[in-house]
């Protein structure tokens, strides 16, 4: 009996994990894979596009949404995976751009490669498929500028201030603060609360003078709850969430603080909490990126790459998009074309969207 | 023979599965990519095994795993030459173990309590240390080391020093050579003996004239040591590491190979051969979800439901065996 059980065991678990929900196998069609840089539905919008392209290129896909946030150690395994199973191309997010060139440019003389949302153009990819987050960063810049036109109190979130994407977007709402170039701030207390440390930008107060490092999303929320704690009472205050789980942490403390009316919300992405929050009046705006259009073009790209057509290679940063409670005109700022839908409008494209997919 | 049947199982069962999900899974090179991180999961679980023969629990694993590697790079871009570097880091861990077990002994606190407080308090020393570092970002400060951080990346690795391909799982190498020491001192020496008896009943490891706090002490000092040279082997293969998550769940990992391998949570249960067993477990098995095109949102079902059924079936193959003795 002993002997029958142990022998049944293992031809058992080996046919139900050669079961496991997978992509088709056929041998001819064409492979591509996605991996992000941290589970998050900012990614969910991603893997909808790029479902979709894969569905109107005929590829097999595997979409993988990173566990570890902003782990290079463990997104470089599943892109190594990839490349000795023979894929056809490869996106990634990618999470340390200095560090992981090395590994990245071994990649890219294999696989087919393209970076999304954050680059590395150091790698030999074939294209980058996303905003100038610099100037995205601007954009955010703007916004504050204009809610807060004499200047205020600035605290600014973020998951990651080493990636790409990161130190660009952060140094683009500062230099905008500013009104210079690279700024670095000027070490200061804050005028109304002297035990508040910060650097002063232009007239803005950042509070601890840098942006707010989280590391993960499910850390934002302290983060915001600790900051929005310490700026309580100050008037003329501005919160920046520049990943897209940032602004929903922030507008959830500054609700539980009863400090909705006090704190001016800017987001950055499309999250489904953020645009509630700026149809309700709580967000005064968020920069989106289009991450669904990343998943598609990702995939588009790579898929007419591997059929020898390179005319899908994107050559251009995508351009960024500002949502408001009300939209307004187009605008041209630094030569690119700037949209500001209402925020109705583009919930109801982004739902059209993702129901035009099969998860 | 028994205690390592269930393992031995689930390893042949998912190796089959890897092998029959595409044609290049079974090639050398993804097999040798496997091994590799088997190595570094295998070495942590060394660690946490001898912690568990003799009734413990470290929790600080992954905390010591990612301090110690953001300790590494933050060395040597503080100018320490990088082969200096690498014993100044085993001595760090060495020395967070020797307090982990003091702590425990002469305080008389719970192991569980105290590595969870570690836990804590060596994840917030890493990023004291700093943030993201890399061997680029090292090398770039320091040219001088490149040869050098090569060389390491090559031995402890098996990374070639150009341009970074795989050339052999050099980590499954150190894995299996400490294995060897482990099962050497587990089955030839009277430690091994003493570090049973106190996982049967330290009481009567202590009437039979075994200092328990000294023994608990060394085992505490080389799990954290051990814990510190896969935070050198994370450096030497990662792009980089992160002080907020490098090392995030090691211990988790590291105590399940350990049980999966056969050692008993309650203590005084554990051979060389079933930790290194136990720890192959989890990378096959990523990498077979990986090769199979998982969807991200069934892998951790998948993993979670396959280990659990793993040891389902370890555990139903030592009852019978019990009957049956």
């Amino acid at each position: 009996m002993l002997r029958s059980l142990r022998l049944s065991v293992v031809p058992c678990l080996a046919v139900a994990l050669a079961c496991v929900p997978a992509c088709s196998k056929k041998s001819d069609r064409i492979k591509i894979g996605v991996v992000t840089n941290c589970t998050a539905e900012f990614w969910s919008f991603a893997e909808a596009g790029a479902n979709k392209a894969a569905r109107d290129y005929d590829v097999d896909l595997q979409f993988r949404q990173l566990d570890k946030a902003f782990d290079a150690s463990a997104q470089t395994p599943i892109i190594d995976s990839w490349v000795k199973q023979g894929l056809n191309g490869i996106a990634v997010s990618v999470i340390d751009p200095q560090n992981q060139t090395e590994d990245l440019t071994r990649v890219a003389k294999k696989v087919p490669l393209v970076t999304m949302d954050n680059d590395a153009d150091q790698t030999g990819r074939l294209c980058y498929i996303g905003i100038n987050n610099y100037e995205a960063g601007r954009a955010v810049g703007r916004i504050v500028k204009k809610e807060l036109p004499k200047g205020g109190t600035v605290a600014v979130f973020i998951g990651n201030t080493k990636s790409a994407n990161g130190k660009a977007r952060t140094q683009g709402v500062l230099d905008e603060l500013a009104g210079q170039k690279d700024a670095a701030g000027t070490a200061a207390a804050h005028p109304a609360r002297p035990d508040l440390k910060g650097k002063q930008f232009g007239p803005y107060f950042l509070v601890d003078g840098e942006a707010k490092e989280d590391g993960d999303p499910s850390n934002a929320q302290a983060i915001a709850a600790a900051v929005l704690g310490r700026v309580k009472g100050i008037p003329d205050v501005c919160c920046v969430g520049l990943y897209a789980y940032n602004p929903p942490a922030i507008l959830e403390e500054a609700r539980s603080k009863s400090m909705l009316k006090d704190v001016k919300i800017v987001g950055f992405d499309e999250n489904w909490d953020t645009l509630k929050g700026i149809a309700n009046g709580e967000i005064v705006a968020t920069v989106v990126q289009d991450p669904f259009m990343y998943g598609y073009r990702s995939v588009e790209a790579l898929a007419a790459k591997a059929r020898g057509d390179d005319s899908k290679l994107v050559k251009e940063p995508v351009s960024y998009r500002i949502v408001t409670q009300h939209g307004g005109p187009d605008e041209t700022v630094n030569g690119m074309v700037v949209k500001y839908p209402k925020v109705a409008d583009f919930e109801s494209k982004l739902r059209e969207d993702l129901a035009s997919v099969k998860k | 023979m028994t205690r390592i049947l269930g393992v031995l199982g689930l390893l042949v069962a998912l190796y089959a599965a890897l092998a029959s999900s595409d044609p290049n899974a079974g090639r050398p090179d993804n097999l040798m990519s496997v091994a590799n991180l088997q190595g570094r999961y295998g070495v942590i679980t060394l660690g946490a095994a001898l912690v568990i023969i003799v009734g413990g629990i470290d929790l600080s694993i992954g905390a010591v795993v990612g301090c110690s590697a953001v300790l590494f790079g933050v060395l040597m871009n503080e100018g320490v030459h990088p082969f200096a570097a690498v014993p100044a880091v085993a001595l760090f861990g060495a020395t967070v173990g020797l307090i982990n077990g003091l702590l425990i002994t002469r305080l008389k606190l719970q192991p569980f309590l105290v590595t969870l407080c570690g836990m804590f308090v060596y994840r917030g020393v890493a990023r004291l240390l700093g943030g993201t570092i890399g061997q680029a970002s090292v090398i770039e400060r320091h040219p001088e080391f490149k040869d050098a951080i090569r060389t390491l990346r090559y031995l402890f690795i098996g990374k070639s020093p150009t341009d970074g391909d795989l050339l052999f799982p050099a980590q499954f190498v150190i894995l299996l050579v400490l294995a060897a020491v482990v099962g050497f001192f587990i089955r030839r020496t009277a430690y091994g003996r003493y570090w049973y008896a106190i996982g049967h009943s330290e009481l009567a490891a202590k009437y039979a004239g075994v200092n328990v706090n000294r023994q608990r002490v060394a085992i505490y000092t080389v799990c954290s040591a051990l814990a510190a040279v896969t935070g050198v082997l994370l450096f030497l293969d990662a792009p980089s590491v992160q002080s907020d998550n490098a090392g995030n769940a090691y211990e988790l990992y590291a105590i399940l190979g350990a049980v999966l391998g056969g050692c008993s949570l309650r203590g005084g249960e554990g051979t060389a051969v079933g930790m290194v067993l136990g720890a192959m477990v989890l990378p096959v098995l990523e990498n077979l979800v990986t090769f199979q095109g998982a969807k991200s949102d069934v892998i951790p079902l998948v993993i979670g439901a396959t280990l659990l059924f793993g040891a389902i079936v370890d555990e139903l193959i030592r009852g019978r065996s019990r009957v049956h003795r």
